[in-house]
């Protein structure tokens, strides 16, 4: 497996490749650090100069090589500079031409309290790969570091696409050899400021349904829990749940999504602006 | 799109997936001479000088602009290098010549990035103006503190597109290129039929006589008037040095520099010649004598020749400020990158934004730089964009003529090899840097005299001198200190001596053609 790491000489790209060489160690992947230079082709009303891309891929290498020097031996990488139209083109055309099975990108500056935001990179990753595409928050590297992964948490709702996500958490958890958490998110769909009795019972047989397919259908050396989130808000929700900071969360896709591709769902995308750890977007089956 | 792995270097640099076409590489061509803006410049300046013989003058100056143009898309293929007059001096002449060099061409930049943000800032208020209906807006240009804050407020904005690197669309620039044409020529045309109405400011027909440039009155004159028109073909040598990206076949690019150079004289004769004939040289309130409208003709002239349509002329010389300050900007900051990286300057300037690969640093200081002169010019200066176009004039000399000069002694080993060598080597190259260094010094000399140019003076010394003395002379103090904390480049451990061996750069051999 290889693992395609967003990378850029900034903290968002020492986050990114954190994040990427403990997914990698847990899953003995091997990462490709990638760091996109722009094209040609953009159109440009300054002329570009030859020495000048000569120099800026001349530091792209010394870039390349210091991060090379952050990645610990058991971890395997390699570099690659690459010319696209933009860094997200760039990364989804490498991961296309590697069969990379992640993206891993660092999460914008400026969110609050460590909190991700979603830059332009990341967005258009998040409506277009045909990966998973891995967010680290901000600060993580430094917070983190290349510690292990502790447990995967993955974000169920009722929408299509659970089964695919349930699996790609699974794997990871499995590989990892740590505990599986599924967190029931329907009563989020919800907009109501108080929660009614009946959207509570369904939250509850929601959680109920899910505990039991996972039961039914997930290996019996899994450790797994099952959580309801609630609050009036997708974000409140999040903010009440305890999160552990080495681990990891899954979410699917939205069903706007083209079949086996990723596209942020609503949910998602709140559940990002508050999570304080890294999350994993898994395409549309 | 390509892969490389960090350690094979050069192979391929993703060239190969972007290429500019024959139109696409006119466009670049032109929105880097910025023809209307540099008319606005430099039209009134250049009249001052040579009376009706600009348009003379505007064919004689595109020769020694030529002849060292192909001096440099030699040094460009030879030494393909960010740092360009800088390196390629260096490389010549050592780093003491080389750093003046580039010193030059940094002050060069940085004189018409004021100027440009000058323009750019009566055309503003002109073209508010225009749309309210009120001229009494148009004067707002003249409150040096209005027009100092709201150039500021330009270059900031043209700073932070530099710095984040955000471009245009080509479609965008299509239509802001053509428009730029397109009003030029209306304006050409509405002028001479004024002439023929007899609607003109001051008619004066139009003779055989103004194309004769052997009718300037004296040699200085001739010498002023042709550095001024070296300013306005500057930026037209980048035709020649896309090379490397231009598609379709080897002659593209030849063909998109005789091309634009076409379109660009043929639209300077056709202004010229429509702008004294309907204004006259006169010192009138619209004639091209008048010392007031000198340093912007258009802000003067648009409206007496386009009526109600003289916002198109105001929108075309914003736009084409707008394109030009951003493709100036890079110039100056890739210079200062390559001197930071050679060590000629403190390694911060060597400094390339992670996020948006863009020489950040060295263009913060450009900006910080430009803005201050500016801003101290607009209270010393009676003129300020007249005599910075002048001054300009001087630098672009300078820095010009050394990097000819370059060409020949890099070459030195092989420019008899080939017939081809001989004249793109030796004889074009020496010959343009020859004429530019006559130019130079001439316009030195001359501009002693308090009465030079808008007549700007301080203790009885032209304004333009001690502008380009003052250029000159801090550049070489700034030198001395970097000698003597920086010592490396100047022993020339970090960029040698060199001479040519006749091999072109590998990286050359690979690209498309």
């Amino acid at each position: 497996m290889r693992y395609i790491v967003g990378y850029t000489d900034t903290p968002a790209g020492a986050d990114a490749l954190a994040l990427g060489v403990r997914l990698a160690r847990s899953m003995t992947a091997t990462l490709d650090i990638v760091t996109v230079l722009r094209s040609e082709a953009r159109p440009t009303l300054v002329p570009s100069d030859a020495g000048y891309e000569r120099f800026l891929h001349e530091t792209a290498q010394g870039w390349l090589k210091d991060a090379a020097a952050v990645v610990p031996r058991d971890v395997p990488s390699e570099g690659h500079i690459v010319y696209a139209e933009s860094f997200a083109r760039g990364l989804l055309d490498v991961s296309r031409d590697l069969e990379g099975s992640m993206i891993i990108v660092g999460a914008a500056r400026g969110g609050l309290l460590g909190r991700a935001t979603v830059g332009s990179v990341a967005s258009a990753l998040l409506h277009s790969a045909v990966v998973p595409v891995a967010l680290a928050p901000e600060g993580s590297g430094s917070t983190v570091g290349l510690n292990g992964l502790t447990r995967i948490t993955c974000a169920l709702g009722t929408r299509a696409g659970a089964d695919e996500l349930l699996d790609a958490a699974v794997l990871v958890a499995r590989a990892a050899h740590i505990p599986l958490r599924l967190i029931s998110l329907v009563t989020l769909d919800m907009d109501d400021m108080t929660t009614p009795p009946e959207v509570a019972e369904r939250a509850a047989t929601h959680a109920e349904q899910v505990l039991a397919y996972a039961a039914e259908h997930l290996p019996n050396d899994l450790d797994v829990a099952v959580l309801t989130a609630s609050g009036n808000r997708v974000e409140d929700a999040i903010k009440h749940v305890d999160w552990e900071p080495e681990e990891l969360v899954f979410v699917g896709s939205s069903r706007l999504a083209k079949p086996r591709h990723i596209f942020l769902g609503t949910t998602a995308a709140k559940m990002l602006r508050e999570l304080p750890v890294p999350m994993v977007v898994v395409p549309r089956d | 799109m390509t892969t490389t792995k960090p350690a094979t270097g050069l192979s391929k640099k993703g060239l190969s997936a972007g290429s500019v076409g024959l139109i696409g590489a006119i466009v670049i061509g032109i929105s880097c001479i910025a023809p209307a803006y540099t008319m606005t410049a430099a039209l009134g300046p250049t009249v001052s000088e040579v009376g009706l013989q600009v348009p003379a003058i505007i064919l004689v100056g595109f020769i020694p602009m030529l002849l060292v143009a192909f001096g440099y898309r030699e040094l460009n293929r030879a030494m393909p290098d960010s740092g360009t007059s800088f390196t390629w001096a260096t490389r010549a002449f050592g780093p003491w010549i080389g750093w003046m060099a580039g010193w030059g061409l940094i002050a060069a930049t940085i004189l018409v990035l004021s100027n440009l943000a000058g323009i750019a800032v009566d055309f503003f208020y002109l073209m508010l103006a225009q749309i309210f209906n009120n001229p009494d807006l148009a004067d707002l240009a003249l409150n040096p503190f209005i027009n100092v804050v709201t150039c500021l407020a330009f270059m900031l904005g043209a700073t932070a597109i530099s710095y984040r690197d955000m471009r245009t669309t080509q479609k965008v620039q299509y239509v802001l290129v053509g428009f730029q044409l397109l009003v030029l020529v209306l304006f050409g045309i509405v002028a001479f039929i004024h002439v023929a109405n007899g609607t003109a400011f001051d008619a004066t027909p139009i003779s055989l006589e103004w194309f004769n440039p052997f009718a300037v009155e004296s040699f200085s004159a001739f010498a002023a008037g042709l550095s001024l028109s070296i300013f306005i073909f500057w930026g037209w040598d980048v035709t020649l040095t896309m090379n490397e990206e231009t598609k379709g076949s080897r002659s593209t690019p030849g063909r998109a520099a005789t091309l634009t150079v076409i379109i660009i004289v043929v639209l300077y004769l056709l202004i010229a010649t429509a702008s004294i004939s309907f204004a006259g040289i006169g010192t009138g309130e619209f004639g091209l004598g008048n010392e007031d409208i000198q340093g912007n003709v258009f802000f003067a002239l648009a409206g007496p020749v386009l009526g109600p349509l003289a916002i198109l002329v105001s929108i075309a010389v914003l736009s084409s400020s707008a394109a030009s300050l951003q493709s100036t900007f890079v110039s100056p900051a890739r210079t200062l990158l390559a001197m930071g990286h050679y060590g000629a300057l403190p390694s911060n300037f060597a400094r390339v934004s992670p996020r948006f690969l863009t020489p950040g640093y060295a263009t913060i200081v450009s900006s910080v730089v430009a803005s201050a002169f500016y801003a101290i010019m607009r209270f010393v200066s009676e003129d300020v964009l007249w005599d910075t176009i002048t001054a300009l004039g001087m630098m672009i000399c300078f820095y010009y003529g050394i990097t000819a000069f370059a060409v020949v002694w890099y070459f030195r080993k092989q420019f008899l090899a080939s017939a081809r060598n001989v004249f793109f080597q030796l004889l074009f190259p020496l010959l343009g840097g020859v004429i530019l260094a006559v130019l130079f010094f001439t316009t030195i000399i001359d501009s002693m005299d308090p009465d030079y140019g808008s007549g700007s003076n301080i203790g009885g010394v032209g304004l333009v001198f001690i502008l380009g003395m003052g250029v000159i002379l801090s550049g070489i103090v700034i030198m001395i200190i970097q000698a003597i904390r920086r010592p490396a480049f100047f022993r020339g451990e970090t960029l040698s001596v060199g001479v040519s061996n006749g091999a072109e750069d590998d990286a050359l051999d690979e690209l498309p053609v």
